[in-house]
């Protein structure tokens, strides 16, 4: 189902962020090395949840302009993959990790460009998790090599 | 208060404005954002000093009334924020309360002009009467084809066009056939994709109509159009609504080209999903065109040229005037303003015009032996 209206986008995003920040409590509980890290990762999750809610109530709402946000955002194009093997190790957790966050980085990337016709707030929001995410990305390939 | 002060007019004589308030003010506010519109006006009126009598929309009271509750709750003196239901007698008994010092009103142009406006200088109240619209949207030919078109989606079809700063009218400009068909084709295209359904489903964009006779409303226009010998190029009649739902209050967005600029289609608010396209062979004409209409409550120009908007936002007759902005809704510390039929007062809601509404100056003229 293609997303349209500003209120689907934020709840595939809310969706996205839920599914892995529930990934990384798990990651922090079979990893306790790295618990820390996962846990702040999955804490970080719904803080961007709210990040971009914020920014949507605060300046949109659908009545407004939010309805025609998107010219079109498919969710098959930003699968993730939430799901842990029984006997994962560190490393292919560490690699799905990163495949979730890249998936993910794609998706606020592309809503900040489609959302470009909205009120900057809500674009603004959608790029400030982008960057984040290049961030997490990073460190998550850094862990992988250490 | 935003009073001002200046030091030593005379010498040793200091003098400063210091706004106080007048008492108590009615609220009156539609049925199209029963949450938001009294907003315009209750806060303002409240930290100023005086007391509100809110009377909500009859048709949809509930959240003034939810909100009324959550002022209680949150501590404020009672007899602070009122309410009062009801329809016409009630809006008579506030218009008449020699006790009422000003009525702020948001609906139709024949209500507040012919009674709010009319009855409150009869009783020498204050008023802000923000009124009926036929919003034009101006569109140059060096637009940002793919934003203006989202821009108008989202203006003549948000909220199904039940708002007073929804655009009713687009002005193409220029004599350029290919431009003007080749942007009609894609507005089409973008208005006949509109999901249609229950208004609090995610994916849907435009929901019901209030009632059946606001549906019916839209419909006679619909056929005056045609009757006018405008061309119905998307038909809101035929619709796919998404669910199973009654189909009581629903209608699609309608379309037309070649609309009269002074015909009923073109002139007359409508107050639903219906975009009337015209021509006009430049912005002079695309201006006059717009002047000539009776409201001025939220005119638009869509362009990249600096120059054109800075013409547009001279020379149009609007109290908000949007570039490359749709919905010309002014941020809460601007006025939300109006002009002609649009709107019957002197001071408008929000802002400093706000405060100033709501109180009367004392100047204080000072000297100490």
């Amino acid at each position: 189902m293609t997303l349209h209206t500003a209120s689907e986008g934020i709840s595939f995003a809310r969706e996205m962020e839920m599914a892995t920040a529930k990934f990384y409590e798990e990651l922090a509980r079979r990893f306790p090395e790295h618990a820390e890290t996962f846990g702040a990762y999955a804490a970080a999750n719904k803080k961007y949840v709210s990040d971009v809610e914020r920014a949507y109530y605060g300046v949109i709402t659908d009545a407004i302009e939010g309805c025609y946000a998107f010219k079109g955002l498919e969710p098959d194009d930003y699968v993730i993959d939430v799901e842990l093997g029984a006997e994962v190790d560190l490393a292919a957790a560490v690699a799905q990790a990163v495949a979730n966050e890249e998936a993910m980085l794609r998706y606020y990337t592309d809503a900040a460009e489609q959302s470009s016709g909205t009120m900057h707030d809500v674009p603004r929001a959608f790029r400030a998790v982008a960057r984040k995410r290049a961030q997490r990305i990073s460190d998550l390939k850094a862990m992988a090599a250490r | 208060m935003q009073g001002y002060i200046s030091e030593d007019v005379a010498s040793g004589i200091d003098e400063w404005c210091m706004p106080t308030p007048l008492g108590v003010f009615g609220v009156i506010g539609p049925f199209n954002f029963p949450w938001m519109i009294p907003l315009w006006s209750v806060p303002y009126a409240i930290a100023t000093g005086n007391t509100v009598v809110v009377k909500p929309s009859s048709e949809v009271p509930n959240s003034q009334s939810f909100l009324c509750e959550l002022a209680e709750e949150a501590g404020f003196p009672p007899g602070v924020w009122n309410m009062v239901h009801g329809g016409r007698t009630v809006v008579n008994g506030m218009l008449d309360h020699p006790d009422i010092q000003g009525i702020t009103f948001v609906g139709s142009t024949p209500v507040g002009r012919d009674v709010i406006y009319r009855r409150c200088g009869e009783t020498g109240k204050r008023v802000i009467a923000q009124c009926g619209a036929k919003n034009f949207m101006t569109i140059m030919p060096d637009c940002a084809i793919d934003n203006t078109i989202a821009a108008m989606m989202t203006s003549f079809f948000g909220n199904t066009g039940q708002r007073c700063l929804a655009a009713a009218n687009a002005v193409i400009v220029g004599e350029d056939d290919k431009f003007y068909e080749e942007f009609v084709a894609k507005v089409v295209e973008k208005a006949s994709q509109i999901k249609i359904g229950y208004g609090l489903d995610e994916s849907v964009q435009m929901g019901p109509l209030r009632d059946k006779a606001k549906k019916q409303n839209v419909l006679n226009y619909i056929d005056i159009g045609l009757q006018e010998g405008a061309e119905l190029v998307l038909d809101g009649r035929d619709f796919t609504l998404q669910g199973d739902l009654p189909d009581d209050c629903f209608v699609g967005p309608s379309i037309f080209t070649n609309v009269r600029p002074g015909s009923r289609l073109g002139s007359e608010e409508i107050f639903g999903p219906v975009m009337s396209i015209m021509r006009a062979k430049d912005l002079d004409e695309a201006i006059r065109i717009t002047n000539e209409n009776p409201f001025g409550n939220g005119h638009s120009i869509f362009t990249q040229s600096g120059k054109a908007a800075r013409y547009f936002q001279y020379n149009v007759v609007s109290g908000n005037v949007g570039i490359n902005i749709g919905i010309t809704a002014p941020v809460a510390f601007f006025p939300f303003s109006g002009m002609k039929d649009s709107f019957f007062g002197v001071l408008h809601t929000q802002g400093k015009e706000a405060i100033r509404f709501f109180t009367e100056s004392k100047v204080v003229i000072q000297r100490w032996f």
